[in-house]
């Protein structure tokens, strides 16, 4: 009876301990929420108003736009080839010969692959970097120096950063667009024999202006993400190096889990507006 | 005048400050000892509003700290300089930049005057040549003394050190005790200064205070604490002396 007894007070503290945890994990989360909103809105605010430092702008689109070329070139030229190697594969495989290589190039790298691939990117390259700097400077008092300096972190800091991806990262998709469909051609007229006019037909003939516009819109809400986050979690950095090595892997795991979210979503409601 | 009125702040479970009140007169430098972790450091960020007290009133220059809108705190923190403990100088900025920071947010003084300003503050901390250098090219003593100037630059009538002397030589301890002790000599600035140097204590306080688990257990001059029969305070300074 006893030994029953006890197992059961066991799995009532066992239970009041997953109740708090989940609570506590909820409210952090709605709380951490709140604050990526507040900075977003403050952000916006100082973009509206004008309260913006161009040279601090001009640095950071320099720092995300022009800097992350090179990546972006590379990634999207092989991207590109191996889309062209798996759709004649398989359309080879199929009917016999490679059809319908350049169409599906173009349409995957417009619509999903340029963005999706160029965010992550930025992700990895931009977002990381975003959250370490300002990670540091909070776990280093810098932030708090801001203050005490008469300036606010979200307006030195945060404000340029938003206005470097937003503009940046469309800019930056739509060179991944062009490239990797360049790279699919390149790769069609060695492998599969397909001339290059014959290619850019191909992949031009079904396209309208949607099919460009449909990533990159897509590309804007992706910017938004990657900077809000990357923001939010260097804002709100604790403990010391092992805090930012910390936040810095949360940013980009969370950026990259609400841009593919997000894609869905995002898809979803262009197809219904008819932008496709 | 700053004015600490029965102040409280928790974290978790624990309470760092319980119900600290203490005034420091204009021209006044005080001096805070205690213990590493006993609050003194949140004591000061409490009093130039970087932390949020539970409850309790602090006023700077008539403006009340606890209870204002942020403007009006931005406004209060003109007249405030900061030194932070590890300095917290700015690693994107190099050292020049690092001073005029304050001076271009804070003041409306030409470009010009800004340089005179900020080269004059960096050589007031006995650094010279080294306006170009980045943070990352200079020791931690001379990191320390870059934050000093820096809060020093736009000459503000309340300054607040958290442990100004820590890390660095004797003769340049000297050299920060003396410019704290000028800053209220001839510009009648109002200081509160944390700091575990007894030494440093003694040569710059008109009045020091100490704080034990969250309370001010002793508040006197150096003469006061050098004759003290306070059993921790006399503790705390016969171990910092030796």
């Amino acid at each position: 009876m006893k030994i029953v007894i006890r197992k059961i007070l066991k799995f009532e503290r066992l239970a009041e301990k997953i109740s708090y945890t989940s609570v506590g994990a909820v409210f952090l989360s709605l709380e951490g929420l709140g604050k990526a909103f507040e900075m977003t809105k403050e952000a916006i605010e100082n973009i509206f108003k004008g309260i913006i430092s161009t040279k601090d702008a001009i640095t950071q689109m320099v720092e995300v736009g022009w800097k992350s070329l090179p990546i972006i070139l590379l990634t999207s030229f092989f991207m590109g080839m191996i889309l062209s190697l798996q759709v004649g594969l398989a359309t080879s495989n199929m009917f016999n010969e490679p059809v319908y290589v350049g169409t599906i190039t173009g349409f995957a790298m417009a619509i999903e692959l340029g963005p999706v691939l160029t965010a992550i990117l930025i992700t990895g390259r931009v977002g990381s970097a975003i959250t370490a700097e300002i990670g540091t400077m909070k776990v280093t008092e810098q932030l708090d120096a801001l203050y005490t300096l008469g300036t606010d972190p979200v307006k030195y800091l945060a404000v340029p950063r938003f206005l470097s991806c937003f503009f940046m990262l469309p800019i930056l998709t739509v060179i991944s667009n062009i490239v990797g469909i360049y790279g699919g051609m390149i790769l069609s007229t060695n492998t599969w024999a397909i001339s290059s006019n014959a290619f850019w037909a191909e992949a031009l003939g079904f396209m309208t202006i949607c099919t460009f516009l449909h990533g990159f819109i897509k590309s804007f809400f992706f910017a938004l993400i990657i900077v809000i986050v990357a923001c939010h979690k260097g804002f709100n950095t604790k403990g010391g190096a092992e805090g930012v090595g910390k936040a810095t892997t949360s940013s980009v795991m969370t950026s990259i889990v609400f841009i593919l979210i997000a894609d869905y979503f995002l898809t979803a409601l262009l197809v219904t507006l008819g932008i496709k | 005048m700053i004015k600490v009125d029965n102040i409280y702040k928790r974290f978790g479970v624990k309470t760092v400050l319980n119900g600290v009140s203490f005034d420091v007169r204009s021209g006044e430098t005080l001096v805070i000892i205690g213990s590493s972790g006993v609050g003194k450091s949140i004591l000061l960020k409490n009093i130039i509003g970087l932390v949020k007290s539970d409850s309790g009133f602090i006023e700077v220059g008539g403006v009340n700290i606890t209870n204002c809108s942020l403007e009006e705190l931005h406004e209060a923190r003109k007249k405030i300089g900061y030194v932070f403990q590890e300095s917290a100088i700015f690693d994107s900025l190099n050292i020049f930049e690092n001073v005029a920071f304050g001076l271009k947010n804070l003041t409306f003084l030409s470009k010009n005057e800004i340089k005179q300003r900020t080269k004059q503050c960096i050589a007031m901390v006995g650094l010279e040549n080294v306006e170009r250098l980045n943070p990352s090219e200079l020791s931690g003593g001379m990191k320390k003394r870059v934050g000093i100037a820096r809060a020093i630059a736009y000459q503000p009538e309340y300054m607040l050190y958290d442990e100004p002397t820590t890390g660095l030589d004797p003769i340049m301890s000297d050299v920060i005790n003396d410019l704290i002790i000028n800053l209220k000599k001839y510009l009648h600035v109002t200081s509160v200064v944390v700091t575990h140097d007894m030494n440093s204590a003694y040569k710059i306080a008109d009045r020091i205070m100490m704080l034990y688990s969250g309370n001010i257990i002793f508040n006197g001059t150096p003469d006061e604490v050098r004759n003290t029969k306070n059993k921790y305070v006399k503790q705390f300074v016969e171990v910092s002396s030796q």
